[in-house]
């Protein structure tokens, strides 16, 4: 029933993000974009860390994504819960799927 | 709206078939997803009772060993991926959710719309390999690499036809969480929605996060067919257990999207026909998401065979019996609903005390599965096959033919004929216990799955198996024809509570429902959906 959306409007808590943080979250994208180029450039002496280092960056950039794009900072802390829980699930199915190819 | 539309229920406002194909109202689109999956599944009966019949006696009765493996891929194939997996959730997630939580339509009832029309693209799409191309897939429904990599059966349209039931799939769950955590009726709690909204919500969960898994995946297997870029075939240097993995991190939480959704239904059956409070209502809400979320981390199981490590195998095994707990939390809880309760035997409870007794079968022989000793000898024979029958069939698919009479009076406002239900209930269950405990029987005996052939001291059992059959097939038409026919009964006859003792929301509106749902508001009871002690008083 359309009293329910209507309540739902009312529960909402409005905010606005400044220029400052969606400029300085751009900055900081940009910046770890360059910084995955020069380190896949110029990091070959890395070897098997390369990897890692391409995929700790990348974390970086979901994470600040998620948290000033996507609004998380602003949510209810319930949906932060409910995006970590998704990161645990997909980091279990890499580890328990590793576990078991190393194990072979 | 004006009052004389307000008075109007959903099946008159308007007439014609574009007025259902293109309706957003959930309960129309739910009643798409009911015709279309009662098709498919006849289809799918109909390719199982055929399975059966070339089994009646060893040898080759009626189709060549080729024939038969894509009959038993389509069966799998169609009653997965175009029944078991949509039916609760699409049908009664659908029609009920949003009435149950007292409101008037899901979030997104565009997206809705559009989830049904994938899903009958899909269909389409998968059925199509009936008449197109080198014929349908001959792979099993795992479509297992290297084989389906390399079979000349058509293969690559049918996976992609599973990848495009996935999107429907995943829109179906999304529409559901947003709907439970943005439009529940002002004064219900998380903790005082019903227990089917509980199943639904972790269901939808597994839905979102575990479906674009196996759409990737079968993707890749296109991609290998097509490209050749060596992923799962060791002959181009890939790696065939990678497959397994992936395809199983999805396909065992899809288990629990089979089954979560019938546990809440038959938490909703019991309370009302035994007219008393549901036992342990925190530990049934809870146990679906611990279900859920333990689903996720016992894929390993379906692979203690396929030559992966030793430790991964023992890791799988100990975490398989945890989800056994929660599981076992919701039975022991259904049962003590039941005692010393006011126990009225209506045809949707005969229903629900068949599936705890099969889902008891099922998920007792599903322990021996996990079992890393036993699945070493048990994999691959048709124990696997009984024991994943009695849970999905006699599990799920009683679960629906419970939720299909319950809400029978609801849905379309009239009644049909309990004697005959009753009847084709026990003719159901009555054959499906002799169709598929043979099947455990012939598999401990040794009798391997997905041949056409076999030994002739499995001929006893395989016969019994095929009889049990025929009357599955006798219970499954009286039980449709009957209900079928109670379209033709009195609609006056139904009042808003028709069983008397149905608490939950949808039981306060009109039967059935207007197009907005509700023709007054709905009224909670005071503490909780199943308190029976506080129940609002239904004026018609």
């Amino acid at each position: 029933m359309s009293h329910t959306k209507d309540n739902l409007h009312k529960e909402e808590q409005v905010h606005i993000t400044s220029y400052k943080d969606h400029f300085s979250t751009l900055i900081a994208l940009l910046l770890l974009t360059v910084i995955t180029v020069v380190i896949s450039v110029f990091g070959a002496n890395l070897r098997s860390l390369s990897v890692f280092t391409a995929l700790l960056i990348a974390t970086v950039k979901v994470i600040v994504v998620a948290y000033y794009f996507m609004h998380l900072k602003y949510d209810k802390k319930i949906y932060t819960w409910l995006v970590l829980i998704v990161a645990i699930l997909f980091v279990s199915f890499a580890v328990l799927t590793s576990i078991e190819y190393l194990n072979r | 709206m004006t009052s004389t539309a307000l008075n109007l229920n959903y099946l008159q406002v308007k007439k014609g078939i574009f007025s259902w194909i293109f309706s957003v109202d959930h309960k129309r689109i739910g009643l798409l997803y009911l015709y279309s999956l009662i098709t498919f599944f006849l289809v799918g009966a109909t390719l199982g009772v055929l399975m059966r019949l070339e089994l009646l006696n060893p040898g080759k009765d009626l189709f060549e060993a080729q024939t038969y493996n894509q009959i038993f891929t389509m069966h799998g194939v169609i009653m997965i991926f175009l029944f078991i997996i949509p039916s609760i959730p699409a049908v009664f997630g659908n029609f009920f959710l949003p009435i149950m939580l007292g409101t008037d339509d899901v979030s997104f009832p565009r997206l809705n719309l559009l989830s049904w029309w994938i899903y009958i693209i899909g269909a389409i799409m998968a059925l199509s390999t009936l008449i197109f191309g080198d014929g349908p897939a001959d792979t099993g429904w795992t479509f297992y690499a290297p084989y389906s990599v390399k079979t000349g059966t058509n293969v690559t349209m049918s996976v992609l036809a599973a990848f495009v039931l996935g999107f429907s799939s995943i829109l179906t769950g999304l529409n559901f969480i947003v709907t439970i955590h943005r439009l529940r009726t002002p004064g219900m709690t998380f903790l005082k929605m019903p227990l089917f909204a509980w199943a639904l919500y972790a269901t939808s969960w597994i839905q979102l996060l575990a479906t674009p898994i196996v759409g990737i995946t079968l993707l890749m297997i296109v991609a290998e067919r097509v490209f050749g870029v060596g992923l799962f075939d060791p002959s181009i240097g890939g790696d065939p257990i990678l497959y397994q993995h992936l395809f199983w991190i999805y396909s065992h939480p899809a288990v629990y999207i089979m089954a979560l959704p019938a546990f809440g239904i038959i938490s909703e059956l019991l309370p009302t026909f035994s007219n008393r409070t549901i036992f342990g209502y925190k530990a049934i809400a809870f146990s679906s998401l611990a279900i859920a979320f333990v689903g996720y981390f016992v894929w390993g199981h379906h692979m203690f065979t396929s030559g992966m490590s030793g430790t991964a195998r023992i890791i799988y095994s100990i975490l398989t019996f945890l989800v056994a707990i929660p599981t076992a939390i919701k039975v022991f809880n259904w049962v003590a609903t039941l005692y010393k309760g006011s126990i009225d035997v209506q045809p949707p409870l005969l229903y629900a005390l068949g599936f705890i007794f099969q889902f008891m079968i099922g998920g007792l022989s599903g322990v021996v599965l996990g079992a890393l000793a036993a699945d070493i000898h048990l994999h691959d024979t048709y124990f696997v096959v009984g024991h994943f029958h009695y849970v999905m069939f006699g599990g799920t698919g009683f679960a629906f033919f419970g939720a299909l009479h319950y809400w029978y009076p609801k849905i379309w406002g009239r009644m049909y004929n309990k004697l005959v239900a009753n009847i084709a209930f026990f003719i159901l269950f009555i054959g499906f216990n002799l169709l598929y405990f043979p099947m455990m029987v012939v598999g401990l005996m040794g009798m391997p799955r997905r041949y056409y052939d076999y030994l002739p001291e499995f001929h006893l059992p395989n016969m019994i198996s095929t009889f049990g059959s025929w009357i599955v097939a006798v219970g499954l038409l009286l039980m449709l024809g009957n209900l079928i026919a109670g379209f033709r009964r009195k609609r006056e006859a139904i009042v808003r509570n028709p069983w008397g003792t149905g608490i939950t929301l949808e039981w306060q509106t009109l039967s059935p429902p207007p197009l907005a749902n509700f023709d007054r508001m709905p009224v909670l009871p005071q503490d909780g959906p199943y308190d029976f002690d506080h129940k609002p008083e239904i004026k018609e």
